[in-house]
């Protein structure tokens, strides 16, 4: 017979209701030197609430969220182009009891870039005019790691400030892909009362403590 | 009305960097775009465009940038006597498109050219002197140009420097000097097994036209070869990147996607079937040819056989005694001591 222990948790699941704020995103956008801003909204749809009593009775919580979220973003790069991008994806949100949080977000999009320089076109005669508004339609899709720091969960301000790195890729670029990496520095203010959403919480304790 | 007042404002912004600006002076930069069959190209004009002379940069590739060409001893030496326009040809650099691929081919890249030579004149004026200088892939895209209709009657000279223009004849050089220089530096001990690789391959090549597979291996040989020799300096890629990739305002990313594209388009298949040889004689342009003493990539036979052809009086063939296929860079002074007389004495 060997001596080892089959342990069991107790666990307990329940599902709740809420209306929900929205929260609201600015950025600075920027791709090396390269300057931009990014703006959007983030619609919580989903979040677990996770209760998790140790052996020894010490408590430990962390939720995570899953947020739909809806960007606008421009960045400037100089001679070669600025990009005016929309995009909508998902954010799954892990938050600790601190109020640290790390994110991942694909997102889809449409780019339109308008290029860095006076455009030229020449006609079959060899006549010179100027393309305005000259620049490309893209596809894009986005993916995003981020990490920051909620202060409406130790602090009870309605704020976070986080970091992220996004890696962008436009398509049909040139017959291929365009990746481009970009770096925000942002803030998330979180309203009591803008664009209310309906959204699942569902709070599980895990208890170890009475094994 | 906000709406109105905020899309105005963001319209503004957007398009005040699409403002026409044309600067002459003698220490100017700007940059344009030249469209032209679902491509834009992106077009750097740096130095003194009050000179009236611009020496206009075919880069190679096809895929590369022209913007490695804008080294700080070129702008030091060149570009404080005339302008030179850095042409980032079309799946290259930081040139744009969508769906482009049906158009990436010389016919369409050679009027890709010849707009661009349009623009040049039309923003600095029909009494512009323009000098094409060619470097490896550029080399076939400048003769496809020089040889179609008129259009030598745009440029003042045509210079060429470690550049191919039939793609067959390039091949059998590179076998012929790579098999010399093997046979000599075996003789020597330098270099034993690399150079004992490189003769192998060269000799289990069948004669004739390789195939592009053939050609891309011949190529990578070629390429290593230069740097068996001490006199050679290797081309700093990464140290130039570095130092001008912010204040140059570089596209890495699309620069290097657009070359990992372009070595893998069907243009690289396209390329192996032209042959000038038959329309050269038409050039009567002045034609200055630099070659690298050790570029096997594209080896200085390649200009004499250019010089040979063509039916201009005035021709000038030079070896850069201490480069491989990176002239401009690798023999810098001399390069520059070269071009400037040429254009000088031909502006």
């Amino acid at each position: 017979m060997s001596g080892h222990l089959v342990f069991a948790q107790q666990d307990s699941v329940r599902v709740t209701e809420e209306n929900v704020s929205s929260n609201i995103k600015l950025a600075y956008n920027s791709s090396i030197v390269y300057p931009g801003l990014k703006a959007g909204i983030e619609l919580p749809f989903r979040k677990r609430i996770i209760n998790k009593t140790k052996k020894l009775g010490k408590e430990r919580h962390l939720f995570k969220e899953r947020l739909f979220s809806t960007n606008l973003g421009w960045y400037h790069h100089s001679t070669f182009h600025n990009n005016l991008y929309i995009t909508a994806g998902f954010t799954m949100r892990r938050n600790n009891q601190k109020g640290l949080f790390t994110e991942f977000s694909p997102e889809l999009g449409y780019s339109r870039t308008f290029l860095g320089g006076t455009t030229y076109q020449v006609n079959e005669n060899g006549n010179v005019s100027i393309k305005k508004m000259a620049g490309y339609n893209y596809a894009l899709v986005s993916l995003g790691v981020g990490l920051g720091y909620d202060f409406s969960v130790s602090k009870s301000k309605p704020i976070a400030i986080y970091s992220k790195i996004n890696m962008l890729t436009m398509f049909p670029y040139n017959s291929t892909i365009y990746i481009r990496p970009t770096v925000e520095l942002g803030i998330i203010y979180k309203p009591k009362n803008f664009l209310k959403f309906n959204s699942k919480t569902k709070h599980i304790h895990k208890d170890k403590s009475q094994l | 009305m906000k709406h109105f007042t905020f899309i105005i404002i963001l319209s503004a912004v957007l398009c005040s960097c699409q403002k026409e600006q044309i600067e002459i002076g003698t220490d100017v930069s700007e940059t344009f775009y030249v469209e032209n069959q679902g491509a834009s190209m992106r077009v750097l004009v740096e130095g003194n465009t009050a000179s009236k002379t611009i020496l206009l940069f075919v880069h190679g590739g096809p895929g590369s940038s022209a913007y490695f060409y804008n080294t700080d001893y070129i702008s030091n030496h060149i570009e404080d006597k005339y302008a030179v326009a850095y042409w980032d040809q079309r799946n290259a650099g930081a040139s744009q498109g969508n769906n482009n691929a049906d158009n990436f081919n010389l016919p369409t890249m050679t009027e890709d050219l010849e707009k661009v030579i349009q623009v040049l004149r039309y923003r600095y004026g029909n009494d512009v002197s323009i000098f094409l200088l060619a470097h490896s892939f550029g080399g076939i895209l400048s003769t496809s140009f020089m040889t179609k209709n008129n259009n030598q009657d745009l440029i003042n000279g045509w210079i060429i420097c470690s550049a191919s223009h039939h793609y067959p004849l390039n091949d059998e050089l590179t076998r012929d000097a790579l098999t010399n220089y093997a046979n000599q530096e075996i003789a020597s001990g330098n270099h034993l097994s690399q150079w004992q690789e490189i003769l192998n391959y060269c000799n289990s090549l069948p004669s004739g036209m390789l195939t592009l597979e053939q050609a891309n291996k011949l190529n990578s040989y070629a390429t290593d070869a230069e740097t068996y020799f001490s006199e050679v300096e290797p081309f700093p890629m990464m140290d130039i990147i570095k130092a001008n990739a912010i204040k140059q305002s570089y596209a890495i990313t699309s620069t290097f996607l657009n070359l990992k594209y372009s070595q893998n388009a069907d243009i690289q298949e396209e390329l192996r079937k032209y042959d000038f040889s038959d329309q050269l004689p038409m050039v009567s342009t002045p034609v200055l040819t630099l070659y690298g003493q050790y570029d096997f990539i594209c080896p200085p036979a390649l200009g004499n056989d250019i010089s040979d052809m063509v039916s201009s009086d005035e021709t000038f063939d030079y070896i850069l005694p201490n480069s491989g296929h990176i002239g401009m860079y690798q023999d810098q002074e001399l390069f520059c001591l070269r071009v400037n007389e040429f254009i000088e004495q031909f502006k």
